[in-house]
């Protein structure tokens, strides 16, 4: 083989490889990957000039337009507190406590990113529209078919995600919410 | 034989590097430009559309929350600043945030912050001044998005909002 020929062939390839690389990386990123807090990960330089090239091509991809951490917080669980991906013909009870922010929400999303369609139109639960007497101490059921209580519908997507957004912290995202302080996600059963 | 390939394969690694290098650091860029072009087409650039609550059916950006209500204002300052006039609106939170080609925040200014007050803001790409009256907010290339938050903690009180969000506009300067 002819020598330009070797470093054509490698040429293209490293090319190819580094390019793919990058974009599988950023692709099977998610959101928040800085610190993984029980089934929540999450980040605190969204926004910013100094957030890496690889926090910034995911948040670009999977929360564009995220807010800096003074401003709100995200958090991000693609898996339950035992691990497990979280799957749309499952049941799961999420349990939580008041969090120290001006309001927070919790929003089913699939893996792509968007809301899931569902009958009664239910996309998130949040402090916002909760009574008093459950702020300190809250559940949500995560599942396919209606549920009492607070309900979010998981569509029968295959996968989906649960986003805590939580608003104008009291620290002012200096510092992350403890596994204590973040819902506890328990998959109930599947159908 | 196999000393032929040293050379190539080193080159291909630097070349490798290189490539994974640029395409990290110009995805951000790319999907901004995207976005930029994706709400402009609902309501032209340097204005603001005031998009319903989020539902399945929004693709305009990922990840939309269902409980804000966002107005976005698409800009381009190739011929000047983007001027902001910003007007408080009756809810638990509001904000305005402007985020630049790169996909940094140049400004967050909630209702607390503003002291639920109106305030003006012009946009300035390097080069540019603010007019009288306006605090200027530089960013780094001539695109990008402002975006007003609004919290819609009760659905119904969603259609009023929607008038008052209205009176909040960006123009070209």
């Amino acid at each position: 083989m002819r020598r330009w020929m070797r470093y054509l062939i490698c040429g293209i390839l490293g090319v190819l490889i580094g390019a793919g690389s990058a974009a599988w990386s950023i692709r099977i990123g998610a959101l928040g990957s800085n610190q993984k807090i029980g089934a929540w990960t999450t980040g605190k330089d969204y926004g910013t000039a100094g957030a890496s090239a690889y926090t910034r091509a995911v948040v670009a991809l999977r929360g564009l337009l995220a807010l800096p951490a003074t401003e709100a917080r995200y958090y991000n669980a693609a898996v339950d507190s035992t691990g497990r991906p979280l799957e749309g013909r499952c049941r799961y009870r999420v349990v939580g406590v008041g969090l120290p922010t001006k309001w927070w929400s919790l929003t089913l999303y699939d893996r792509e990113g968007y809301l899931v369609a569902n009958q009664p139109g239910l996309y998130s639960v949040g402090s916002a529209g909760l009574p008093s007497a459950e702020q300190a101490h809250w559940m949500v059921t995560v599942a396919p078919d209606q549920q009492p209580g607070h309900w979010l519908p998981t569509g029968r997507v295959a996968r989906f995600e649960l986003t805590l957004r939580a608003y104008l912290p009291d620290d002012r995202g200096k510092g992350n919410f403890t596994k204590e302080q973040l819902p506890v996600i328990t998959r109930e059963d599947c159908a | 034989m196999i000393r032929h390939w040293i050379g190539p394969v080193i080159m291909g690694g630097v070349l490798g590097f290189f490539a994974w290098r640029t395409a990290m650091v110009a995805t951000p860029d790319v999907l901004m430009g995207l976005a930029v072009q994706r709400v402009s087409a609902v309501g032209g650039i340097n204005q603001f559309s005031h998009a319903p609550l989020a539902t399945a059916a929004s693709r305009t950006i990922v990840r939309p929350s269902p409980d804000l209500a966002y107005s976005s204002c698409p800009f381009d300052l190739t011929n000047g600043p983007l001027l902001i006039d910003a007007v408080p609106v009756p809810a638990p939170y509001w904000s305005l945030s402007i985020f630049d080609s790169h996909t940094n925040v140049a400004l967050v200014r909630n209702g607390e912050k503003a002291d639920d007050q109106p305030f003006k803001i012009a946009v300035v790409a390097p080069g540019q001044t603010a007019p009288t009256g306006y605090e200027a907010v530089h960013v780094d290339g001539t695109r990008g998005i402002a975006l007003v938050r609004i919290l819609i903690d009760l659905p119904a009180r969603f259609p009023a909002i929607d008038q008052e969000r209205r009176a909040t506009t960006c123009r070209a300067g």
